[in-house]
């Protein structure tokens, strides 16, 4: 049979591969702060792996997390355990770690088989207070809310230590992630997934089973999150409680929102888009603002953060991606019918 | 041989009976069509069939299958697959995926494996869709998203959705509701295919007499949970007791 199906063009993909590596050596033939620029773009790089995990399961599946900053920290915690006080190797920690976690999703999945929308959210928020004070409690191997001193990863006994080898060691999971994101979303799991959100009757007709799909969307999100929590606690060489706010799964939805729910391309944009603006661009304008009012150094973050997702939600529901649709039609269609709206 | 035997089933929503001791067999390879007022209990039946309701009372056997024991997710196992009456889709997805939703049973955990190391598995996977579609007439849909197409090519790709699958048994659930004639003959055209050519027998709930009347094999008229009649169309179309029910007295009479 002729092969009807418009298979997305797939050329620019090592292309972009190519920049990614590139990217440094060109930041620091440009720029004498290059490393802080490092620094910024690997921060990105973790979110982009957890925000993956997330859009698989709040933008896909439906089931809104508020408590994907405890995954990170969950990730984080068992891995700097692992390696540091019962010295297990670092590429062994790199795939148990996020098993660990995504076995704690899959707990905190079941009460996801009862409630949805908004309620599962509160629910996930709850997990991501208990997660902290269990951290906090446990003082022999977390050091409670003192912060713990985390080693770097040693791969095939070479030791990462610059930011330039954090940012290729992150990079090239970045990648990985992607692609398994993308396949899973495209596959037999990523269609069930959005049948859940849009209609569990056509869902369970269709032969999919609506708790196993749950447990696996919260399992599968897990993964990505224990993963990002690894490379975390490993690259930026000290962990604290601190780091895992409440406000931080916040600022992961607005991320996927930002970018764009329900596509991992978006994920991935609006980890940039706003991790990029928190790091670049609010401590150009800070001082500025803080001439005009009187206000603490969170506060702009959070105001330019809010604002940002009302924008978002009002005038551009797709996100990031979404417009980049747009835009693409636009120019397709460009002489003719240039009105045409992404449908 | 009948292919699915309804024995003594009663369906209560406390208080309310919207089932009551319905007993009927459909035949293999057969078009049989339940007709009668609204809230008589045509969807609760299907709802029973497909294990969305739990019916306190009653069998209910397909190929000697007993379906009540199952789960709602595995009777597509057994070979029956449905439509939803106010058309359950999936608006973000392209036609081909919505089509492809229904052929998850038929893509086992291995061929999802494969799928992501080799592309040959998205085009098995599609051909299973395409296939479908070309028999319903709606080829070059499968690019457009679902989301603002026109309701009748919605309610077909529905029907794809069931039909991918490759079931045993259909059930229909009022498959030319909102359609203009010329769509419903085209409705009746299908179904009379979906009947001969994929040799599905097809459980027809409709209130489109003329419809309903040109293709069935037999005619089952509920009326407040309760067979009214049975039997074939011209037989069921005369009987006073459903004229006064249901169909109305002819203008002439």
């Amino acid at each position: 049979m002729k092969d009807r199906y418009d298979h997305e063009n797939i050329y620019w993909i090592p292309i972009l591969i190519i920049f990614v590596f590139l990217l440094p050596l060109i930041l620091k033939g440009i720029s004498f702060s290059y490393k802080y620029y490092l620094f910024v773009l690997n921060l990105a790089g973790i979110y982009i792996i957890l925000n993956v995990g997330l859009d698989l399961l709040s933008g896909f599946t439906g089931l809104v997390s508020l408590g994907h900053a405890a995954f990170l920290a969950v990730g984080a915690y068992t891995s700097a355990i692992m390696v540091d006080q019962l010295g297990v190797p670092f590429s062994l920690s790199l795939i148990l770690s996020p098993v660990i976690v995504g076995l704690f999703g899959f707990i905190i999945g079941f009460p996801a088989l009862r409630i949805s929308g908004m309620y599962l959210g509160l629910t996930t928020m709850g997990f991501g207070f208990i997660v902290k004070r269990i951290i906090i409690s446990f003082r022999d191997w977390t050091q409670g809310s003192a912060g713990l001193e985390v080693s770097s990863p040693v791969l095939f006994g070479y030791t990462i230590k610059s930011d330039l080898d954090n940012y290729y060691l992150i990079y090239t999971f970045v990648i990985v992630a992607i692609i398994i994101g993308r396949r899973i979303a495209t596959s037999k799991i990523g269609r069930s997934f959005m049948a859940i959100r849009d209609s569990e009757q056509a869902a369970e007709a269709s032969g999919i089973n609506l708790s196993q799909y749950k447990m696996l969307a919260f399992f599968i999100s897990g993964l990505f999150a224990g993963f990002a929590g690894v490379l975390f606690a490993h690259t930026s060489s000290f962990i604290s409680t601190d780091h895992f706010d409440i406000l931080l799964s916040i600022y992961f939805i607005i991320m996927v929102l930002v970018g764009g729910a329900s596509s991992i391309y978006g994920a991935v944009l609006g980890s940039l888009f706003i991790v990029l603006l928190d790091n670049l661009f609010v401590p150009l304008i800070e001082d500025q603002i803080q001439l005009l009012f009187n206000t603490q150094a969170g506060d702009i973050q959070s105001l330019i953060f809010g604002l940002i997702m009302f924008l978002f939600i009002i005038f551009q529901p797709m996100g990031l991606y979404g417009m980049w649709l747009k835009m693409r039609i636009y120019w397709k269609l460009f002489p003719f019918n240039p009105r045409q709206r992404f449908t | 041989m009948p292919d699915l035997i309804i024995d003594n089933l009663t369906m209560r929503f406390s208080g309310l009976v919207a089932l009551d001791e319905v007993s009927f067999s459909v035949k293999n390879n057969e078009i049989f069509s339940l007709i009668g007022p609204n809230g008589s209990g045509k969807t609760t039946l299907f709802n029973c069939i497909n294990g969305f309701n739990k019916p306190q009372n009653g069998k209910i056997y397909f190929n000697g299958d007993n379906l009540l024991g199952k789960k709602a997710h595995r009777i597509i196992h057994s070979g029956i697959s449905r439509t939803f009456q106010n058309v359950q889709n999936i608006p973000f997805m392209t036609i081909l995926d919505n089509i492809l939703l229904g052929a998850n049973s038929r893509i086992d955990a291995l061929d999802t494996l494969k799928r992501c190391v080799s592309r040959d598995q998205r085009k098995t996977e599609e051909s299973m869709a395409l296939e479908i579609m070309d028999f319903l007439g709606m080829a070059n849909y499968e690019q457009k998203f679902m989301m603002g197409q026109p309701f009748a090519i919605q309610k077909l790709a529905e029907i794809a959705r069931a039909l991918v699958s490759k079931p045993k048994l259909i059930l229909l659930d009022e498959p030319a509701a909102g359609m203009n004639d010329q769509e419903t003959r085209e409705i009746a055209n299908i179904i009379r295919d979906i009947r001969d050519e994929l040799g599905v027998t097809v459980l027809l709930v409709e209130h489109d007499m003329n419809l309903v009347m040109s293709i069935s094999d037999r005619i089952c008229v509920l009326e407040s949970g309760k067979i009214l009649a049975l039997g074939k169309p011209n037989v069921v179309k005369d009987d006073p007791k459903v004229i006064e029910s249901y169909l109305g007295e002819p203008l002439d009479a």
